[in-house]
């Protein structure tokens, strides 16, 4: 199929703040070029995660090719990458946009330009991307598209005065962005000669076809038969089936340098396929790899168990399977004397950790328990050394740290004037240390906070959120560890040390946190046949307390001849709920209790 | 040895609190229900010729409410159908306002050897508010009633968690009871069910919650116990002696068979319930159906589950060596993890596994534990 010469290849993504109409403008335009009809259309085709659709997010970035004539008469082709727009998928913004040459920047007509707005652009500018900014929403009451067209002017410096102003939602004006994907971005560059040279840009594990990559052929060319290696495995696969997506998998002859297809090759290993890595052919390979992906590494870190102990091994073959097409998760065996066999997971942030959470639940069916996460600190040891802890529970005695250091931000919040004060005192609250302030226009602030990461992994989002009534955004990057004062906090349970609820804590907010998160499993504990003290302590010292009361009356009133069926049945509905428990010692706890203990400081 | 309990589904008013198989306003079919009984306790003459039966319950509804020849007739009935032992314990439930001395006599004629009364309670506020029909005044001339005509197993039935119920007023009620003579007392939590008028009350939050009635029976069964009333089961008090049998076959999984509508019976590993409505009940015993609505037989899993789940309600406990003999398996092998778990709730003594004392009115989820 050498009917594209890649002249006629457009390669682009679209990045926006998170709720800017990004998925809803991706449909659009597919159903513009009559990839899928308006009536098989399901909004928001992309993102085809249950979880995707129910909170209105993009989490995985999915590729769709798509045909278009162009007003000079020509047919064009465009391969789209949908990607995701919050803080904690970066790196997913990264991926995608190393497999293109332009990105569409939509940016709300009355909202303006945001903070995650801005990283994107930084992200795509790195990547020597072309950006076409795109003004969405005009359709809104709100709208203020000439003052948003100068905003973007003024902040990101891109031209928009004449940029297509769309309303994705309504359809208008969307053949104006058609258009102007042919001519603002340019064509892919590549020899169709050369040596093969493909970027993994994701991959999955379909059980027929084995490892799924999707690639983007930058030199050369592949097809069935083909035999491909890459450069971080020794082994070698022969091509079974390459495609590209329309957006559903179509098989093809071939994929050629620009365009942005699939390769399948029976390969059974999730291991033998690292996305970011690069693909070559045997025998007539390409001397240097494309440069990749930067490593990023995880910043929370959680314990994840299972709830029934004996499915330890489903559950670590689906990390397994999630790492496959999410390369950011990492996860290692970890044992809790109170879980039991589990992972100690490592995040890219909250939301990740959360929805990785949900999709072990819902794709693998695995009931899960999680503890609080925690960040990574420096122990400096009195005999001189450094290790890394990111579970409490590996926290050295007291009387062999020296010091203690914990990664701090750097955080850029966007917010209207009028909440300054009420961040600020959140700020403060978290150990934030001020940096500056800056107006961008007349209604919104820019604050610049130096802010310990473990005071904002547990809720600092949400508090932000409703102090400012969701007007402020957050956007933050990891900077250096600083020395701080941290202490080990332990949950005792009717006098045993409950190893998952253990967290490291500031000095300062231990005996805090500890009467709140005391106060929490009071509420979340339910009542037992006994008495339970829970008790915070800080190396050996009470620092609150609080008791679970018994309860007095657990009992079938009666229990005679008729009622033997019945009462039985009752007894076993009471049963279900008590599965859901983790049985601590001789104290039954509830798996969410572990996570909730974190929501102690919502106010 | 097996038990027969004859369900008597009239009433002369409807309590608050019921929710069994009674029916005010169906008085008038007492002839025929009667009749019914005994052709239901002939057709099962064949299937049961080979047991024998130490106990009879009348229950009700209010079975001192029907004319005494009925339950003369039913006893005539079961003596000509079935074996029963010499010195059955038949018990009869009566409400004190319906005791006459005539009828004492027929009952007596009848073979009636034990009379449980619906006290509930020794306070007449309590009683009007239940829809009961008789005072406390009622229940002590149906005691002295008992006692001149020569009975003197009889029990009180006194529930607990009634709207302003105090430890002192459930005292008090005991106290009638003790005053009365009772050699037994059933001390029942009142369970509010869903369509009984007493729910309304419970959903508006009128009736005590379960932590003050857990308070108020701890007071109490302290209070039953010093009286000589001691606690052979969750909700039962006695007299060395006088516990009572019928009873007591429910608890050890003994096997019974129930008469009449909605009467639950239990034979040969099988559960089965009569229907719940009278006119259907009725019909299929005069086109001689069974009158069966429900019936499961039982596996031996659940029929472990069942010997645990009763037997942990009484005093006494599981008899283990029974246990063995019955399911032909190692109870303590079977249950290792679990008596280790709650060893500090539970008493093993002389092949005998029991709940503690203080843990009998907290025990759903010791009992749960033993659950698959």
């Amino acid at each position: 199929m050498s009917k594209n010469p890649s002249e006629n290849i457009r390669n682009f993504c679209i990045i926006a703040h998170i709720d800017h109409g990004k998925s809803t403008l991706a449909d659009r335009l597919m159903e513009q070029t009559g990839q899928v009809s308006s009536r098989e259309m399901e909004e928001q085709l992309l993102d085809s995660m249950d979880l995707e659709r129910e909170r209105g997010i993009t989490i995985k970035l999915t590729p769709v090719r798509m045909f278009y004539t162009a007003k000079d008469g020509k047919e064009y082709t465009f391969n789209l990458i949908d990607t995701p727009g919050h803080v904690d998928f970066t790196y997913e913004v990264s991926r995608s946009l190393a497999a293109c040459e332009g990105a569409i920047l939509i940016v709300d007509a009355s909202q303006g330009v945001e903070a995650q707005t801005l990283a994107n652009v930084y992200l795509a500018l790195e990547n020597n991307l072309e950006i076409m900014p795109v003004i969405n929403k005009i359709d809104l009451q709100s709208a203020r598209p000439t003052e948003v067209a100068k905003e973007i002017e003024d902040i990101i410096g891109l031209e928009a005065m004449n940029c297509p102003k769309i309303s994705a939602k309504e359809g208008l004006n969307i053949c104006d962005v058609l258009e102007s994907v042919v001519t603002s971005f340019p064509p892919p560059q590549g020899d169709e000669e050369g040596p093969l040279k493909a970027l993994i840009f994701d991959s999955y594990y379909d059980n027929f076809k084995g490892v799924i990559c999707f690639v983007r052929i930058v030199d050369g060319e592949v097809k069935i038969g083909t035999k491909i290696k890459t450069f971080m495995s020794p082994k070698e696969f022969d091509v079974t089936e390459v495609g590209v997506f329309s957006p559903k998998l179509t098989p093809k002859a071939s994929l050629k340098a620009g365009e942005v297809g699939y390769i399948a090759a029976s390969i059974k290993s999730i291991e033998d396929i690292a996305v970011g890595d690069t693909i070559t052919e045997v025998g007539n390979a390409t001397p240097k790899p494309l440069p990749g992906y930067k490593k990023v590494l995880p910043v929370v870190f959680s314990g994840v168990y299972p709830l029934d102990g004996s499915r330890f091994n489903d559950l670590k073959d689906a990390l397994l399977k999630l790492k496959l097409n999410d390369a950011s998760l990492t996860f290692e065996a970890d044992n809790s004397v109170a879980l039991g066999f589990g992972f100690r997971c490592g995040f890219l942030g909250l939301l990740h950790m959360e929805v990785i959470q949900e999709r072990l639940e819902r794709e693998f069916d695995l009931d899960i328990v999680t503890t609080a996460p925690s960040v990574s600190y420096l122990v400096h040891k009195t005999d001189g050394s450094v290790m890394n802890v990111d579970n409490p529970t590996h926290l050295p005695p007291v009387t062999e740290i020296d010091y203690i250091e914990e990664p701090m931000i750097n955080a850029s919040i966007f917010s209207p004037p009028e909440y300054v004060g009420a961040i600020m005192e959140l700020c403060q609250q978290k150990r934030g240390v001020y940096k500056d302030l800056v107006y961008l226009d007349k209604l919104r602030v820019e604050m610049k906070y130096v802010l310990p990461l473990n005071e904002i992994i547990y809720d600092f989002f949400d508090s932000l959120k409703s102090r400012t009534r969701g007007y402020a955004s957050f956007d933050y990057e990891i900077a250096e560890y600083q020395k701080s004062d941290l202490v080990k906090l332990d949950m005792l349970l009717n006098g045993e040390i409950c190893d998952a609820l253990s967290i490291i804590v500031h000095k300062e907010k231990a005996y805090e946190r500890g009467r709140a998160i005391a106060e929490k499993l009071k509420e979340v504990i339910p009542r037992q046949m006994f008495e339970i003290p829970i008790q915070a302590v800080i190396g050996g010292k009470i620092i609150a307390r609080e008791t679970v009361k018994a309860y007095r009356k657990d009992v079938l009133a009666k229990c005679y001849g008729g009622d033997v069926t019945r009462k039985k049945k009752l007894l076993e509905k009471q049963k279900e709920g008590k599965k859901k428990m983790r049985s601590i010692g001789s104290v039954e706890i509830p798996s969410e209790a572990f996570i909730t203990i974190l929501k102690t400081d919502n106010k | 040895m097996a038990g027969i309990y004859i369900h008597v589904p009239f009433c002369k008013q409807k309590c608050t609190y019921c929710d069994f198989a009674s029916y005010p306003k169906e008085i008038g079919k007492e002839e025929a229900y009667f009749a019914c009984l005994y052709r239901e306790m002939l057709g099962r003459k064949e299937e049961l010729k080979e047991y024998t039966f130490n106990t009879v319950y009348f229950g009700g509804g209010t079975p001192s409410f029907v004319k005494p020849e009925h339950i003369l007739g039913a006893m005539n009935q079961i003596k000509k159908c079935y074996n029963l032992t010499e010195n059955a314990e038949i018990t009869l439930e009566v409400n004190p306002g319906t005791l006459t001395e005539e009828n004492l006599k027929i009952y007596k004629k009848a073979g009636i050897n034990r009379f449980s009364i619906g006290l509930q309670s020794g306070w007449n506020e309590d009683l009007e508010k239940l829809n009961r029909i008789h005072t406390a005044k009622d229940f002590l001339l149906c005691t002295s009633m008992l006692k001149r005509e020569g009975f003197e197993n009889f029990s009180a039935d006194i529930l607990l968690g009634l709207e302003n119920q105090t430890i002192e007023k459930v005292k008090k009620s005991i106290d009638l009871a003790v005053a009365g003579g009772v050699k037994h007392i059933s001390m029942y939590a009142l369970t509010p069910e869903v369509g009984t008028p007493i729910y309304t009350n419970y959903l508006n939050g009128e009736l005590l919650s379960d932590d003050e009635v857990g308070e108020i029976y701890e007071e109490a069964y302290k209070y039953l116990e010093s009286l000589g009333l001691y606690r052979y089961e969750v909700s039962n008090f006695a007299s060395l002696g006088y516990e009572s049998r019928h009873n007591l076959n429910y608890w050890r999984r003994g096997e019974y068979i129930g008469f009449g509508v909605s009467a639950s019976s239990f034979i040969d590993e099988r559960r089965f319930t009569n229907s719940f409505k009278i006119d259907e009940y009725m019909n299929l015993v005069i086109l001689n159906k069974k009158p069966e609505i429900s019936s499961d037989i039982i596996e031996l899993e659940d029929a472990m589950f069942e010997f645990i789940m009763l037997g942990l309600r009484t005093k006494e406990g599981i008899n283990i060596n029974k246990f063995e003999v019955l399911f032909k398996e190692n109870f303590l092998t079977r249950y290792k993890d679990v008596l280790k778990k709650n060893e500090k709730v539970l008493d093993l003594n002389d092949g005998y596994l029991s709940i503690k004392d203080e843990y009998l009115y907290v025990q759903n989820h010791i009992i749960m534990d033993f659950m698959k």
